[in-house]
């Protein structure tokens, strides 16, 4: 802040001295006397002389103005005209406003040049306090970028874990029904087989017994043993192949839950298709059909349980796509160095507008709640990490058609 | 800020011609030489350049003598318009008692108009004038010239203002002498309490301004 508080130099009232500053004063005292031709002096406001000597005093004294006020007086001790008297002191009035005009204006170039040179100080000191944050920013910068990398990477391991947790939820009461179901029927069968035995118990005990054949034969009619040992037979296949169908739902979403398995393994793509395809299964409802069309593909070295999360998240768009009615069909094929899976549908389809938008984070055309809007975001970066690409083509109402192109190992 | 010298015996008050370029602040000035008429006239210093720019600023001393005997000193200014000359315009504003801001009624400089006014605004805050006590009078200048901004237009602008307006051509001398009035009118009001104007030196405000004009309008 500039300070204001005194009265500008250029403003103040110059001396008499300082007006002539500039003048050879001896050549101005001669030139007066040569043209008035008598002796002249030049006093100060407060009449002290200050050009010319003592000898001249007592004559008419003239006052000098620069502005309003005199300045100085010009004393003439001959006697001469009026006329000649006033040209004088208004030739010497005029000299002393030009020094005055050059007094004003270097006091004033001085001021401003002092002013904008503090200014140009300033901001000269703000620079370089600037310059010292930017540099220390700059020092600074490459851990704080690691920070943030570690941020984000942390903040990205959240999104895949909760979009995983979406999946898994979306599947698990398809999962319980599935697995209820024959579980419902085992407990059923064993609770028949329980009375089986008890009955061939009956019948053990009548042989022990030592009973005479005819009543043996009789109590075969009677307990139905006929019926029993062969419904025996079949409801115990029925309860092994219910279990069977138990341990493979519960070994397919093992399969597919253990993403978090670390590392890439050699992976028989189909297989994997086949186990999404098997947890998926619950989920199909109504005049749904699946049609797989696996082609002669090599195996990738990939992380089989991310690879399985992103055909889990295409097959449940696809589900929902179609709705109740239409048809699926997931393809492989040998392309390039790798291999081309294609998930297709016959379903609703994405509209153009919508269509560059589905791999945003967060962008859902699903109802709130009934999707993240994470799933492709997240199987888009996952192919990502496997140095493959994802590629999706629609038409509304005809259907839509992802494509992932993996190559057989990770750069 | 009005000086009072060592003796007491002059009062020196300072007044600013402000605006931006070419809006005839000088013009002001020298048609103020002409038409007015108090005690004490001083002759108009001009620090221009070869092509009528102010390069510094100009002054016309003033005087007029209070009833007591007291001189009291007008010292009227003018700025530089340009943009450039920002701090001479900072010096020379700097302690003044009141300010005429020449405004160009040609309805192209209304943008140079307004960004001079917000010029003075910070300008005066940066030198530690009160702007909203600080005497003001807006003059619209030029209103001899065609393609103008309409009296009605201007006085709907400056009316929510505390501002008055003065309508002037200063190069045919109309309005300049009652710009002044006004604005002696208001510095009177300003420094009278501290200077006790009228109660010791029985100088009220029509004397005080009517001194300074000298003569009817």
């Amino acid at each position: 802040m500039e300070v204001y508080d005194c009265i500008n130099e250029f403003e103040r009232d110059f001396s008499l001295m300082e007006l002539l500053g500039g003048v050879d004063r001896a050549r101005l005292h001669a030139a007066l006397e040569t043209l008035l031709g008598c002796a002249v002096r030049l006093l100060d406001r407060d009449g002290r002389p200050v050009l010319g000597s003592a000898h001249a005093a007592g004559g008419q004294r003239l006052a000098l103005a620069v502005e309003l006020e005199p300045v100085g007086y010009l004393e003439i001790a001959g006697e001469v005209a009026p006329a000649a008297a006033q040209a004088a002191a208004a030739l010497m009035a005029m000299i002393l406003r030009t020094g005055a005009r050059y007094l004003m204006a270097s006091s004033l170039h001085l001021h401003t040049v002092k002013s904008d040179y503090e200014e140009l100080q300033r901001r000269h000191e703000a620079l370089t306090a600037s310059e010292a944050r930017y540099r220390d920013l700059a020092q600074h910068l490459e851990q704080r970028v690691a920070e943030q990398v570690q941020t984000i990477d942390q903040n990205q391991r959240q999104l895949y874990q909760a979009e995983k947790m979406a999946s898994v939820g979306q599947l698990a009461a398809g999962v319980a029904h599935e697995i209820n179901n024959p579980i419902g029927f085992i407990k059923s069968n064993l609770t028949t087989a329980r009375q089986y035995s008890a009955k061939l118990a009956e019948y053990a005990a009548a042989i022990k017994a030592g009973a005479p054949p005819a009543q043996l034969q009789q109590a075969w009619r009677q307990l139905d043993l006929d019926f029993i040992t062969e419904d025996f037979a079949a409801l115990l296949d029925e309860s092994i192949h219910g279990a069977e169908r138990v341990a493979r739902i519960v070994a397919d979403l093992k399969d597919f839950s253990n993403i978090d398995r670390s590392g890439t393994e050699w992976t028989d793509i189909n297989e994997r298709i086949r186990s999404v395809c098997n947890v998926a299964a619950t989920q199909i409802k109504g005049d749904i059909e699946l049609v797989l069309d696996l082609g002669e593909v090599p195996r990738l070295r990939c992380d089989a349980g991310r690879i399985g999360q992103v055909l889990m998240n295409l097959l449940l768009n696809a589900i929902q796509a179609v709705a109740d009615r239409g048809r699926i069909r997931i393809a492989t094929r040998p392309a390039g160095d790798g291999i081309a899976i294609t998930v297709e549908d016959n379903g609703c389809g994405i509209p153009r507008e919508a269509l560059s938008r589905i791999f945003d984070p967060f962008y859902t055309r699903r109802e709130v709640g009934a999707g993240t809007g994470l799933g492709l975001t997240v199987s888009r970066d996952i192919v990502a990490a496997h140095s493959g690409r994802i590629e999706v083509q629609s038409a509304e109402g005809q259907g839509t058609t992802f494509t992932i192109y993996l190559p057989v190992e990770v750069n | 800020m009005a000086e009072l010298d060592e003796s007491g015996s002059k009062l020196t008050i300072k007044l600013v011609y402000y605006g931006p370029a070419m809006s005839g602040k000088t013009t002001n000035l020298m048609s103020l030489h002409d038409v007015l008429r108090p005690e004490l006239k001083g002759e108009i210093m001009t620090l221009e350049t070869k092509n009528d720019r102010t390069l510094f600023f100009d002054l016309l001393p003033l005087g007029i003598r209070a009833p007591s005997g007291l001189l009291i000193k007008f010292k009227l200014y003018t700025v530089p318009g340009q943009v450039a000359h920002d701090s001479t315009r900072k010096a020379v504003l700097s302690r003044a008692d009141g300010v005429v801001f020449v405004a160009d009624s040609q309805l192209a400089q209304g943008l140079n108009n307004a960004e001079a006014f917000e010029n003075l605004a910070d300008n005066a805050a940066r030198v530690g004038l009160d702007f909203e006590t600080l005497p003001l009078v807006v003059q619209y200048n030029k209103r001899d010239l065609p393609g103008i901004v309409a009296e009605q237009d201007v006085l709907a602008r400056w009316t929510t203002t505390s501002w008055p307006v003065v309508f002037a051509s200063a190069v045919s001398g109309l309005g300049v002498r009652t710009t002044f009035a006004e604005l002696l009118r208001r510095v009177y009001r300003a420094v009278d309490a501290q200077y006790q104007l009228a109660a010791a030196h029985r100088l009220d405000e029509d004397r005080f301004v009517s001194a300074a004009v000298g003569g009817a309008d």
